[in-house]
Order: structure tokens, then sequence, then C-alpha cells
């Protein structure tokens, strides 16, 4: 068999750049491991409830009439018509440094702006220069790294503010210890100061379904339980891959969306690859559910914290198996126009290492154990916040990174891949180019539009 | 095909990129994309719809050529003018 693009990975980089291309040449075929699609943001079923794998919010959100906003160049380039979708808005959102202050933000940039003001007098108009430099900075120009926390500090000379700052940016979108790319850094002040915070009115699924449904009626197809064993390639040239069943799929073109050293695992099953993860983070992730009437108390305008203990923000590989001194808390009710639910759920991330994880998994006993504890001592930093709920938990979930390497392949099960990103989506073959999460853009909407930058640029001007 | 139909083509296939697209002011003299709110993206819909429907292949170096509705009709004439 041999078809002439060929995707491997059916998470959103994945099912973006597929149907981009399936556009203007109806023959993609795309493989996906699993059983599902989705990737890092699929979903599972327990107790025949749906439950969301990897949904907190979706950045960037945008108006209708902003046409270059990234949302909506995103439905234009895929002809997804924005009137398929119900976006709900947040409420707002909140940084926490305990014991020390916060700050409040929405998706109307001017309550951030007077929070800061309010909150930081003596910056005076260095916020204003911040945002006049963002505005001049065009992040998609290759530049070597600049630290952002340097240049934060330099700016704003407030170290408590910049790392107050970076905190969100950095947990929903950072693939690199205490630090982020300058230009990383604009893109995710933009997608989530600037633009916002929403979520589609259903499930994760439903957009999935929507996804898939428009490949096919592009008359692109996918695969499923369908994992890439080996990229068969000559001199330069990716030929096709060879499945785990053993079937050959002959390609013209390559695109993989499972990560860098993942990619070059599958071209030379030699290569040393990194076993620990080294570099990587790895994030634990719970999901609580209280009834409704027992939650009424709890930050009910509140749709993300984003919180840490103190004054001094760490974003690294803890050194213990979780660190629970900063976290997310995630409420996915809390959305305007969603419904109440009989549950409320309350979701929490912090920060964990994999390798000290792995190590556990060893003996079953003690990972299940670890898990629940850290359960446990999650909700109750949650609770320091929030207000109590634990004594009334009626469902919960953990998942580690090991949860995360099992159900999509990424090494040290790192959501946000290689510390190091491959901007330009080639690794040294004239037909097979990287999308995704390597690639450099992470987010949901982030690795669609790599999906679709990639395409863009590599295959469909060749097509 | 004509001139004036490769210009409709044109305004047809950006229709189709962005249903909200507004022509009424159009300077078919002025750059197609300052004008319509276009960006890169967009315009490379236009090259690969142009691909799609006419077999059409504009090589990179071409696509300053697609600039205005009018540059457009100039370059494309002579490539279409059995279609
Ligand atoms: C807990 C959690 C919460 C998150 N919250 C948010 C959020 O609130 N907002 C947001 O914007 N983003 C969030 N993200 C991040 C977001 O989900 C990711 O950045 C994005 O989905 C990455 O998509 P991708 O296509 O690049 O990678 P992936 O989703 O990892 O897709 C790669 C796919 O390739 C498949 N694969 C791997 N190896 C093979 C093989 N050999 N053969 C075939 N297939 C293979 C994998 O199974 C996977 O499906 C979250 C992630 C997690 C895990």
């Amino acid at each position: 068999m041999k078809v002439p693009f060929l995707v491997i990975g059916g998470g959103l980089s994945g099912l973006a750049a597929a149907i981009r291309v399936a556009r203007f040449n109806p023959s993609v075929l795309l493989l996906e491991k699993h059983s599902r699609l989705g990737g890092l943001n699929s979903y599972f079923y327990r107790n025949k409830t749906l439950y969301e794998t990897g949904l907190h919010a979706i950045t960037n959100y945008a108006g209708p009439r902003d046409k270059k906003a990234p949302l909506n160049r995103l439905l234009r380039q895929l002809k997804l018509q924005r009137n398929d979708f119900t976006f709900c808005e947040q409420y707002h959102s909140e940084v926490v440094f305990m014991g020390c202050t916060s700050l409040r933000f929405s998706n109307d940039f001017n309550l951030f702006q007077s929070e800061i003001s309010g909150k930081f007098p003596q910056t005076g108009d260095k916020l204003q220069k911040l945002l006049v430099f963002l505005g001049n900075y065009d992040p998609f120009v290759p530049m070597p790294f600049t630290s952002a926390k340097k240049f934060l500090l330099q700016i704003l000379g407030d170290k408590l503010l910049a790392d107050m700052i970076l905190c969100p940016l950095m947990y929903y979108g950072s693939s690199q210890e205490n630090d982020m790319d300058l230009s990383q850094f604009a893109i995710m002040f933009r997608a989530i100061y600037q633009e916002g915070m929403f979520r589609p009115l259903g499930t994760i699924k439903d957009v999935l379904d929507l996804l898939v449904a428009h490949l096919q009626t592009l008359g692109g197809e996918t695969r499923t339980s369908c994992g890439v064993e080996k990229i068969v390639h000559h001199q330069g040239t990716a030929i096709g891959v060879q499945l785990s069943s053993g079937e050959e799929i002959e390609c013209d073109y390559l695109l993989s969306t499972i990560g860098r050293d993942e990619t070059m695992r599958l071209l030379d099953k030699t290569a040393a690859t990194p076993m620990t993860g080294y570099g990587r983070l790895g994030f634990v992730e719970t999901i609580y559910q209280v009834p409704e009437i027992e939650a009424t108390h709890l930050a009910c305008d509140k749709t993300i914290i984003f919180y840490n203990d103190g004054e001094r923000f760490l974003y690294k590989n803890p050194e213990g198996l979780v660190d629970f001194a900063s976290g997310v808390i995630c409420f996915p009710g809390n959305f305007q126009g969603l419904e109440r639910k009989d549950l409320r759920e309350i979701r929490s991330t912090h920060l964990a290492n994999y390798a000290l994880w792995k190590a556990l998994s060893a003996n079953a006993e003690q990972y299940t154990a670890e898990k629940e504890r850290t359960s446990r001592r999650s909700g109750r930093c949650l609770e320091n916040i929030i207000g109590d709920f634990t004594t009334n938990i009626v469902y919960k979930n953990s998942f580690t990174p090991l949860t995360i390497e099992r159900y999509t392949s990424k090494i040290g099960g790192a959501i946000y891949g290689n510390p190091t990103k491959t901007k330009d989506g080639t690794i040294g073959f004239n037909n097979l180019f990287l999308a995704g999460t390597d690639q450099g853009f992470l987010g949901i909407i982030g690795s669609m539009l790599s999906g679709v930058s990639i395409v863009n640029q590599h295959i469909l001007p060749r097509l | 095909m004509t001139s004036e139909e490769i210009k409709d083509l044109i305004l047809e296939i950006i229709e189709d990129i962005d249903d909200e697209a507004d022509f009424t002011s159009l300077d078919a003299d002025q750059p197609l994309r300052d004008q319509l709110d276009l960006d890169s993206m967009d315009f490379l819909d236009i090259v690969m719809e142009l691909r799609k429907r006419h077999k059409l292949q504009i090589p990179e170096e071409d696509y300053p050529h697609l600039a205005t509705l009018n540059s457009c009709a100039t370059y494309l004439e002579p490539l279409l003018k059995d279609a």
C-alpha cells in the first residue's frame, strides 16, 4: 500500500495536519497507536462516565470578528465553521503566591493590568513597556534562546511580579526548567493573558469526533490501535513505515507528531534513547469529584488557580516524587454558559519526578499506595486555597508521568516533550518532518497550529 | 478564461476562505492581503485552490505576481487561456 501523505500520531497536531493536507489532496492516512484518538488530550470512561484526560482550558480565546487571532486563523486553515462549536469563556482565573499576593485575570486584559498596577504600584509604567515590546516583537522569527526570566526581571524590576506572571505560562507551556524562551513567553503571554481561556460546551470527545468527521468528509482516513514500529528510510528519504502488525505502508511524505527522540527511535532501533527522560518535565494530575450541594462554597467564580507557596517559585523536576509547593487547580465546570451538574469536578496538577515514579512502579502495591498518598496530599494543599472538600469526594483518579508514557509513548511521560525544540520541523530528511509538541508550539491551539504550519511550510508547496 | 473571469475566480476563492470578506471597496491595484486582512497562511490557500481547481503549479518565486487582483489576472491569463 502507498499513500502520498502519512501522519504518525493522532493527537491534535496530527489531526490538524491531516485535515490541512486532505483539503487539497484527500489521500491522507493517519496512524495512531492507542485505541483512541486525541493523544494527550483524549478521554476515558470509568463507571460509565466520560472523563477528559487533559483539558483544563483552551488558550487563545478570540471573538469571531478578530480575523487575525490564532484561533480564527486555525479554524479558517482547517475550514471548520466557528458555528460548529460553542465556546464557553472562563469566569476568571488567579495566580496566588501564598503569603505574598495574588493576581486575577480574565478574558478582559484590563483586569490583569489593573490587578498588577494595584498590587505592584511600584512597577509604574513598566508593564506598558513590556506590552509595547511584545506588540512589536515577532516570536516566529528564528532566534537563539533568550531567557524570558532574565528579560522580565530586567524590564519589570520585580522578581515576585516576574515569577507570578511566569507561573501560569510555564505550567501551560514550558518544556524547560525554571525558564522559557522569550519567543515562547511572548506566544504564551498573548495566549493566556491577552486573549484568555475557554472550553467547548461539550467534551473533548465532541471536538475530536468533529475533527475526525471533518477529515473523513475531506477523504482522509484514520487508523487506531495501529502503532508504527519502524520508519523505513534510505539515504535521507523516508520510504514508509512498518506497523507493529508487520504491515508496511509506503508514502511520499511523512509527518511525525510523536516527538523528536521518539521519531529517532523509529528511524534507528539501535539509537541510544534517553531512558530517564533527562531534563524533561513530568506532572501528576488528580481529578476529584464532589457532590455539587457540598461544593457551593468552593471558589465558584474562578476557573483556574495557579498557586505557589511563598515567594520562590521553582518550576523544575522535583527532588521527591511530587512537588506540592506549587500547582494548578482547575474547575472544568466553571465556564460561562455551562450548566451545573450533580457532581463538581476539581483537578490538580503538580510537577512530578518521572525517574522516581518509574523506580517505584517495579512494585505495583507501592506505586498504587504512592498514587493514593499523592491524591490525598494534593487534596489537602488545594483545601488551603479553595476550602474543604476532601471529606466529600465521591470519585478520584490520578495519573502520573508513567500513565502519560503508557498512553502517549512520550519519553519520560513529559507532556511538553523535549526541552530543546525543533522549530523548523526538519530532522535531516527531505520528506519527513516533525510537528506537534517537539516542534515547539504547545497546548491545544499551539499543537494544532504546529501541524498546520509545518504542512504549509514543507508539504503543501511540494504536493 | 478572460481577465474578468480570472478576477471572479480569485474573489470566489477568497470568499471560500473567508465568507465574511468584503469586496465592496476593493481596489484592484492594491495588495489583496492588506485590504482583506489576509495573512500568509490564507494566501497559501489561494495558491492551493488554483492548483486543486486548475492543476496550476505556481512556483514560490511567482507568488508576488498574485499580490493584487489585477496582477493576478495578468499573471494567470496566459496560464488559464484554455481553461
Ligand atoms: C493532564 C494534561 C492537561 C493538559 N491541559 C491542557 C489544557 O488545559 N489546555 C491546553 O491547551 N493543553 C493542555 N494540555 C496539553 C495538550 O494536551 C498538548 O500540548 C497537545 O494535546 C499535544 O498534542 P500533540 O499532537 O503534539 O501530541 P500528542 O497528543 O502526544 O499526540 C501524539 C500521538 O502520537 C501517538 N503515538 C506515539 N507513538 C506512536 C507510534 N509509534 N505510532 C503511532 N502513534 C504513536 C500517541 O499515542 C499520541 O496520540 C494538557 C496535557 C495533559 C497531559
